[in-house]
Order: structure tokens, then sequence, then C-alpha cells
């Protein structure tokens, strides 16, 4: 509740965007620059925020160079690096790491944004100084980073103007920890020959389009209550 | 099952490149031959501090710990919080924990003991054993208990050297990423073979058992739709 509330301090009453889950992080995890890039469904990686031009500036070198911790931490999990000099980075990233320091990044934190076999894309921490986040400064990255998975979510499934208000309920809907939810994404995919991430994205849609809570719907789609045709006259919207 | 036997088999699963829900799923079933238990459950804490259930040796126990997760209280939760194992003998008759008894009673258990799962001064999560008879677990069988669960602490942190907090958290973020790879996968076969969870659950890891797959991996394989399960594994449903 207390990131919840710097989220929608950052937004100013507006809808949330990615720009504010963004600022927030930035202050929360105490770096200097962050930045998410899209990686959905093989889809070639897209920026979708940066918030200042040395962020603009890694983003472009990750793209282009193809390594980095904006690259493993997609595969792997999360990349921490508290110091991009030190020598097991230049040997792990001989191309990145010295170009990234050269640019005034000493240390990175890429998170990926993923909910089980879905890849979303990453979030990139950047900060001047070296140095390792705290343990309180990671949980609350790895908390935005969740926040922002859910709405590059809500964001490929919805007309823009239906973004999240800052009314905190959309919090319902964020972390997914129910069991249910996954299970449910899965028997979707089969339901409607989707992709995970389009499975999400259509118990998502339906949970808000039914002003109902996602871990419900997904409750009703694995006890076999609710079911998700491929007949495009459904009530939830189509986004493919 | 020996006690001997198991710790070889574990001690064999860490020098692999191993599958950590898989390994954890292993640990718990052990946990019930071993240990004379009905059902033993593994919880996690997530980057929010909040506890995941992993792993369990049976469906009603997953079941049972996701109701204590929902509800907020009992011992598991209570042997989380305070770092110290929890033992209750006879649920009814310990009179805490009024909603977790119910739904305990629901699925047949009268007896819980809650290990903690710890790594140095920090606890990462629990060991659960769940008995359908209240009485005591004798203290050499807790003391076994607790071994395991030091060696699911273990399994955890795989074969990298924890001596940052971070990594720590790394591996944790991982192990609950995988769960809910799992928990994906299991959806898609359940809807595709038209079976229940559970035994959706078994042909999953029948199926990475019998192609020598990390469970992980299978299920990504499943989720992506690259890979479909073999139909061999489809008609051995072991129990």
């Amino acid at each position: 509740m207390r990131l919840w509330a710097l989220v929608v301090a950052h937004a100013d009453g507006g809808p949330v965007a990615v720009e504010h889950v963004g600022s927030a992080v930035i202050s929360a995890a105490g770096v200097d620059a962050a930045a998410v890039a899209v990686v959905l469904d093989a889809s070639p990686r897209e920026t979708v925020y940066a918030s200042d031009r040395v962020a603009v500036e890694l983003e472009e070198l990750t793209l282009t160079l193809g390594e980095g911790p904006g690259v493993d931490a997609l595969a792997d999990g999360p990349a921490l690096v508290a110091d991009l000099t030190a020598g097991e980075y230049q040997t792990r990233w001989p191309v990145f790491a010295p170009a990234a320091a050269n640019a005034g990044v000493r240390a990175v934190f890429a998170l990926p944004l993923r909910i089980g076999a879905i890849r979303l894309g990453v979030l990139a921490l950047y900060r001047a100084e070296p140095g390792g986040l705290d343990p309180e400064q990671l949980s609350d990255a790895l908390i935005l980073a969740d926040t922002m998975g859910a709405l590059l979510l809500d964001e490929a499934g919805h007309d823009p103007s239906d973004r999240p208000r800052p009314d905190g309920s959309w919090l319902e809907h964020v972390g997914a920890q129910h069991p249910a939810v996954h299970q449910a994404t899965g028997m979707v995919i089969v339901q409607l020959g989707v992709t995970a991430a389009v499975a999400l994205i259509r118990l998502r849609a339906y949970a808000y389009a039914h002003d109902r809570r996602l871990r419900e719907v997904a409750a009703d789609v694995v006890a076999r209550r609710l079911r998700f045709d491929p007949d495009p006259d459904g009530d939830d919207n189509d986004t493919r | 099952m020996q006690l001997a036997d198991v710790f070889v088999e574990m001690a064999d699963t860490l020098v692999d490149d191993f599958d950590v829900i898989d390994f954890l799923h292993v640990l718990a079933e052990r946990c019930v031959q071993l240990l004379g238990v009905s059902a033993a459950g593994l919880l996690l804490t997530d980057q929010q501090g909040a506890l995941q259930v992993v792993a369990a040796s049976s469906e009603r126990t997953r079941l049972l710990e996701l109701f204590q997760l929902q509800t907020d209280q009992g011992p598991c939760v209570d042997c989380f919080r305070t770092g110290q194992p929890v033992s209750v003998t006879d649920l009814p008759a310990a009179g805490r924990w009024p909603r977790f008894t119910a739904a305990a009673a629901e699925v047949g258990f009268a007896a819980v003991h809650a290990l903690p799962m710890r790594l140095r001064d920090e606890v990462i999560g629990a060991l659960n054993l769940f008995d359908t008879d209240p009485g005591p677990v004798d203290e050499g069988r807790l003391r076994i208990g607790q071994a395991l669960a030091d060696v699911a602490t273990i399994g955890l942190l795989q074969q990298r050297a924890i001596h940052r907090r971070d990594v720590l958290t790394e591996q944790l973020q991982t192990a609950l990423n995988s769960r809910v790879l799992i928990e994906q996968a299991k959806g898609v076969l359940a809807e595709r073979l038209q079976v229940d969870l559970a035994d959706a659950f078994a042909l999953l890891r029948s199926g990475a058992r019998s192609h020598n797959r990390r469970l992980s991996d299978l299920a990504r394989a499943i989720v992506d739709g690259t890979e479909q399960l073999p139909p061999a594994a489809a008609v051995s449903r072991p129990t």
C-alpha cells in the first residue's frame, strides 16, 4: 500500500501508466534511471519506457549488442550487478560492460517481467554509483516490477482510456498470487488456442469487464463453470 | 525407504542440473514415507514476505496450506513468523486457529508439525507435516524432519554460494516463478486431456521423468505449445 501510494502520487490523480511506476521504482530503489523493454511473444525487443537519456542509451546498447544484464535477466532471472567494472562482468559482457561504464553507469539491476511461461520484458534500473540494493530496495523493486508487468498486460488488452484508476481497487488484479489464476491461464490457452500471454490478458479483461475479481473468474474456469470460446461474438473483446 | 537412501537420493539430485520444484516435491513425498506422517507440504516466502505453497505430497495438503495462507492463521504461519518449530498433536484440543482447525478437519487432518526452513538468521519457509491421527511424533523423527527441511533449504540455494542476501532473493524468485509455470502447464494438460489438476501434475511429472527432462523445462514447452505430453506418459498414470 505504501508503494501503491507512491505510484499514485507520481500519476498525480490521472490513470496509472508505465512512466508512473517507473518514477516510483526509481525513488523506491534509490537509483538514477530506469527503463522497460517489452519482449512479448518473440517480437523484437522494444523500449516502451526510459526515464532519461542515459536509460535510452543503455537500452540501445542492450538492443544493438544483444548482451548485458537486460538480456540475461529475461532468460535466467534477476541480474543484479553492483559494479559493472568488476572483472566477472567485463568477461560476461565484454562489449556492454565497458560501454555502459563509459556512459556513466556503474550499477545495473535488471528484473524480468514474467509470469510463469509468460515473458513480458525487463525492467532495468541504472545507477551511477556502484553498490548493491539493500534488501528493502530490492523487495520494493520486485513488487513494482510485478505492478509493471500487470500494467503491460493491461495495455496490451485494453483501450488506453481504460487504464487502471488510482483508487487501489486495481491492486486486486495485480500479483495474481493464486494458483487458480495460472491454472486457468493454462486452460484458456487450450480453449482459445492462444499464447499464455493472450490467455491471461483475456482472463483479466473478462474480470474487468464483469467487475469481478480475477481469482474468482479463475476459480470458475478451473471448476469448469466458465469457458472461453473462440467465438468472435463473445462478450470480451478480441485482444489479438 | 531408509533414511540413508533418502539422503543419498537427495545428494545425487543436488549434484545434477536439477529442477528445484521437482526436488521439493520428492522431498515432501519422502517425508511422508520416512516420518510416518499422512502428508507434507513446503511453503516459501516471496519478495513481498507472503508465503507461497511450492510443493506438497498430495493435493489436499495443498488446499489446506492455501487455506492457511488465505486466512493468515495456522501453525505453519506461526512457525514461519517465529522461526521456531510448532507442534500441535491435537488440533481441536489445542483450541487455537479455529478456522484452520475446521478446514483441517474437513480434509481429515488432526495433527500438524511445522518446521522452519532457515538460512542462518533468516527464515525462508516452513516444512509442514500433517497427520490424520492425533498424537505426538517422537523427538527423533522430528529431528529427521528438521534435517529434511535443511536439505530443502540447501536444494533451493542450489550449487551457488549464498553469501549475499540478493542471491537468495534471486533463487526464491526463480523457484516461485517455476511454480507459476507448473500451474500454467497443469491447466493446459487438465483442459487438453480433460483430467483434474492433480492428475495433470502427476502426468507432467511422469512425462519429465520418463524423458529425463527438468520438470520446469517440460512445463514451459507445454505452455509454449512447442511440445505435447507424449501419449505414453498419459497412459501410465502413477498413483
